[in-house]
Formats: C-alpha cells, structure tokens, sequence
C-alpha cells in the first residue's frame, strides 16, 4: 500500500511518515498542494492524505485538480480550521474524509485502513454470486459456460450482482441505468431483463432474475 | 480398388440418398415459408465427400483405406449443412429431422447448449438412413450414415474464420488470435441470443 502525505508542518509531516513507515505503508511526503499534484500523476496511491493550509497551492485546490484528472484515490483532507464551511468545502472539492488537528495518531490510521479497505472490497474485478461470475474488466458472464454482455445489459447484471436478493423496481433500474439516455423509455427495463434471463440460462446459471414485466424484479 | 472409387459399388447411391433427405429437408423449409411467412434456413449446403478427402480422412482417423472404413467407420460421405438466422430456427430443424421417416438419430452433440472450449458453436448429428439399396454389408433396404451440421449465421461465420486460423501454422501471436476468437464467439452468442429475444417479443 501505497500513501501520499502532503503536510507544510515539518515536525507533523516527519512524524506522519514515521508512524506510517511503521505501519508497513510505503510513504511519500510533499511539503505543498502542486508537489502533491506532480506526485499523483507520476504514481499510484492507495491514499492521500492533505493538509488544508499549504504554501503554493493549497489542499483543497490540489484535489480538485487531482479529481479533474479522474483519479479517484482516497483522500482524507487534515484541517486546523473546525467551521463546518470548510469540512463541507473539503468534502466538496472531492476529498472522501476529514479530521481535525490535533488529532490521534490512532484515529487517522484506522481512517486509513477503512478507507483503502473501502476502494478495493467495493471495486472488485469481478462479481460472483454462487456459481455464477460477473467478470468487471472483460464484461464477460460465466458459470458453466461464458457469455459476453453489451454495455448496459453489463451494467444492469452488475447492479443485480451487487443488490442480490433485492427486489428492484422497473423505475428504478430504468433512472438508474438509462439517465443518460433521453431517448430510452422504461420499457427498455423489460427487453433487457429478457436479454439477461436468457443470457443466464445460456451459460447455465443457477440463479434467474425474477419479477414481471412493469414491475419489480429480484437476482436469486 | 486401384482408381476406383472409395465408395466402391455404393457410389451411384450416394447421390440418391442425399436427394431424398435434402428434399425432405427443403419442402419442410417450403412448407414454413408458406404457413409462417418464414423460411426456417437462410442457407443449405450440401455434398458428397471427394473421394480424395474420403481416402484422407481414413488415413488421418487410423482406418484403412476402405469401402468399409467409408460407409461405417466415417459418417460424413453425405454431409449437410444448414444455416439459420435465428437460434429456434436451429432447434425448430433438429426436431423436423428427427421425425423423418426411416431416419433414425444415432448420434448428437449440442455444441451450442455446451460450446467447446475454443468457443465453437454448432448442433451436430449422425443420422442412419434406411434405403431401398444394397448396403456395404448387403443388406436391402440397406443403411447409411449422414452428417448433419446446423448452426446461426454468426455462428457459421464464426467457424470459417476458426477454420481459417486453424490451418495457418505461421500465424503471428497464436495465442493471441486463439483468445480474441474465444471473445469473439461469446459476444457473436449473446448477439444470437439478443436476436431470438427481440423476435419473441415482436411474436408475442
């Protein structure tokens, strides 16, 4: 694991990395917002952790900048100021977490640990329901046999795979998979839970999804 | 049998026999057109295996080259092959050739329910047929074998270029073409799939 610490405060930055070498993380620490921006494009990190007030270019400025580059790594935004403005702020500018100095050492560690834990148990590359597998990368359906999925027939399985047992509503899988789409009409919910079914039976999975046309509809 | 035909004295049958099973074949085909408005096949295909590619495959199966190893160890002397657009069209003629009288199914393999490993897709069967001509083992009516092969067109198109790669040894990154053919087959499947599903609720 992989852990960027932007801190302008010499005595807390060193002692960040101390207690994180520590910990077994591998840990880079930048002294301001733009170091901290080079060092997020040059590697991958598991986390990153920022201070607000910071010379040349502040926290917040930083993950903004970071997330219009669509990275989407953990941040957790360290603030000296307590106005609920600025946690709101930080949180908008596209950081995950916050805490407020002084803080426990303890704390911010297991922040750390919730969220690295977070971005790898949510963003598997593959979902598995029983026999059945939902592969993310290749798009591809298995169980006995395998199968490959369209965009957004592998959107909708993806959803049922992650809501499994869940009865979902047509309106609901139609707002959330055809938002995009101003020429969709809910009955596009249907045509494509029976693209799936069949799909399913195809590579001879175990579960079905249930449910009739118009209504709910349930993966078990 | 020096220039002789493989086929021996059975050879003027041959031609006789795959008439009669692809006429049947065809006015079952004629016959959903007018009832349904539908042909059940796009394409249908059909031959006597080349005396040359007869005496080949003898050699490369482990048989001698006989009349025998011809008519009862191979089943591909009469092959058929039949094309659909449609998944059902396929299961729809699987079922008609079964009830073609003195045509019995000796054997079958469902490769489209369960695709081989590379990603093959095709319906095959092995049919005996029962003639009113001398057999290689002398009987009348005599028994035949033929070999049917039906799949979708994307599934048809898929297997010529498999064919294709197949017999090209110096192929750059076989390994490589052999994954990209298995991804290929499996999206070729669930557009199959997608198809038939929106023709049944066009239907329904």
């Amino acid at each position: 694991m992989r852990i960027l610490v932007a801190e302008d405060e010499a005595e807390l930055s060193r002692a960040l990395k101390a207690v994180l070498d520590h910990q077994g993380y591998e840990t880079d620490v930048v002294g301001d917002g733009l170091s901290a921006v080079e060092k997020a494009a040059e590697n991958s990190y598991d986390c990153m952790v920022f201070d607000i007030m910071m010379p040349v270019m502040d926290g917040l400025t930083a993950v903004r900048e970071i997330r219009s580059t669509g990275n989407l790594t953990p941040v957790i935004m360290l603030t000296a100021k307590t106005e609920v403005d600025d946690r709101v702020g930080g949180l908008d500018a596209g950081a995950d977490d916050y805490m407020t100095k002084p803080f426990a050492m303890k704390e911010l560690l297991a922040r750390i640990r919730s969220m690295t834990r977070r971005s790898t148990a949510f963003n598997p590359s593959r979902l598995t329901m029983g026999t059945l597998t939902l592969d993310i990368d290749e798009q591809e359906l298995s169980a006995v046999h395998s199968i490959r999925l369209s965009g957004k027939e592998f959107q909708l399985m993806e959803y049922f795979m992650r809501n499994p047992g869940r009865a979902m509503k047509t309106e609901d899988l139609f707002t959330r998979i055809w938002k995009d789409d101003p020429e969709a009409d809910t009955e596009i919910v249907w045509l494509y839970i029976s693209y799936l079914r069949k799909k399913l039976s195809a590579v001879m999975a175990e579960v079905t999804i249930e449910g009739e046309r118009g209504g709910s509809f349930t993966l078990r | 049998m020096g220039t002789d035909s493989i086929y021996g004295p059975y050879e003027e049958y041959l031609p006789l026999i795959m008439e009669e099973l692809t006429g049947r074949i065809s006015a079952f085909n004629e016959e959903r057109r007018e009832t349904t408005g539908h042909p059940v096949y796009e394409h249908f295909l059909y031959r006597i295996k080349e005396d040359k590619s007869m005496r080949e495959k003898c050699v490369r199966k482990g048989f001698p080259v006989t009349t025998r190893s011809a008519l009862r160890e191979l089943f591909d002397a009469v092959g058929l092959r039949i094309i659909t657009r449609f998944l059902d069209d396929v299961f729809r003629m699987v079922e008609f050739i079964r009830t073609i009288p003195g045509c019995t199914v000796v054997m079958e393999k469902d490769y489209i329910t369960n695709p081989k490993p590379n990603g093959y897709r095709s319906y095959h069967m092995i049919l005996d047929l029962e003639v009113p001509y001398e057999d290689v083992d002398g009987n009348v009516p005599g028994h035949y074998f033929a070999e049917v092969q039906l799949r979708t067109l994307s599934m048809d198109s898929w297997a010529s270029l498999e064919h294709e790669m197949k017999y090209k040894q110096d192929i750059q990154s076989t390994k490589l073409i052999v994954n990209e053919l298995k991804r290929l087959a499996d999206e070729m499947a669930s557009c199959d799939i997608s198809m038939q599903t929106i023709r049944d609720l066009i239907r329904s």
